[in-house]
């Protein structure tokens, strides 16, 4: 029986980076519906805070991201599940008459209520005709 | 391969449903993606940990005047309701997708639970319920009459 001949230790693998934890992305469903002085969207974001909410608006375009932090410790151990834990994200176009300057919102109860009032309508100017 | 389960501890009071379950998800290709708005309201999750049970659920929007939880006999009921403010008549409405109405789940909890003791909070809409296990029963020595 031959001795095995010695070989070089082979180099160590080079460390490999986790790989990218995946995160699911659900669209909220939303409600919308007209009051007089303009559009309110509500949306369910359940286990979204203040502080984990992002409300855009840019060129007539709304987009909302809520961020959902884990609702259980990471050792817990899943037994049955329903639902899986995710971000929300989606957006809307705006229609012309929305004006940008006066939406405001609110969250409660993981619930987010944007109001989008309408712009108010244009005072007709006059224009002044000159004779010939 | 069994696909459905609810767990061993809770497998009394599922067992039929448990096989009638894995047989329709056996039998149907299902993305999960699709079933978030067919699925069952409020939905549930359940987790364990070395010291309790740890029940989570989505309930947007649920007020907690609008939210019954009972223990009773061993089953856990969870009774919520969601109605519209702005109580807006219907035609005014663009869009509609949010569930509404009222809901009542119930699930039968093993008896190693410390019922006393149970906790719930409800923040941003998340529902969280902690289960206590109860400590282990010491064995108890049963004296034997003899003759």
């Amino acid at each position: 029986m031959s001795n095995e001949l010695s070989r070089p230790e082979p180099a160590p693998p080079a460390p490999v980076p986790p790989p990218p934890v995946e995160r699911m992305v659900f669209t909220p469903p939303i409600d919308i519906f007209e009051t007089d002085g303009g559009l309110i969207l509500r949306a369910d974001l359940p286990g979204v805070s203040l502080e984990t909410l992002e409300l855009q608006v840019q060129n007539n375009r709304l987009i909302l991201f809520g961020r959902v932090p884990p609702a259980v410790p990471e050792e817990a151990r899943l037994l049955h599940q329903e639902y899986r834990e995710g971000d929300f994200l989606r957006s809307f176009i705006l229609s012309e008459n929305v004006d940008h300057d006066r939406i405001t919102a609110t969250l409660t109860n993981g619930v987010l209520e944007i109001f989008l009032p309408h712009a108010p309508q244009a005072q007709p100017r006059r224009i002044q005709v000159s004779g010939p | 391969m069994p696909v459905f389960r609810w767990g061993h501890h809770w497998g009394e009071a599922f067992h039929d449903l448990e096989r009638e379950v894995d047989r329709l998800l056996n039998s149907v290709n299902m993305t999960f993606q699709g079933l978030r708005f067919g699925r069952q309201f409020p939905p549930i999750n359940l987790y364990e940990l070395p010291e309790e049970y740890l029940l989570t659920s989505e309930l947007p929007g649920v007020k907690i005047e609008d939210l019954e939880l009972t223990i009773a006999a061993g089953v856990l009921t969870i009774r919520c309701s969601r109605t519209e403010d702005g109580s807006n008549d219907e035609s005014r409405y663009r869009r509609q997708e949010r569930p509404r109405g009222t809901w009542q789940r119930s699930l039968t909890i093993p008896d190693r639970i410390l019922e006393e003791e149970l906790r719930a909070d409800l923040t941003n809409g998340i529902l969280r319920i902690h289960l206590p296990k109860a400590p282990q029963e010491k064995p108890r020595q049963i004296p034997v009459m003899g003759n």
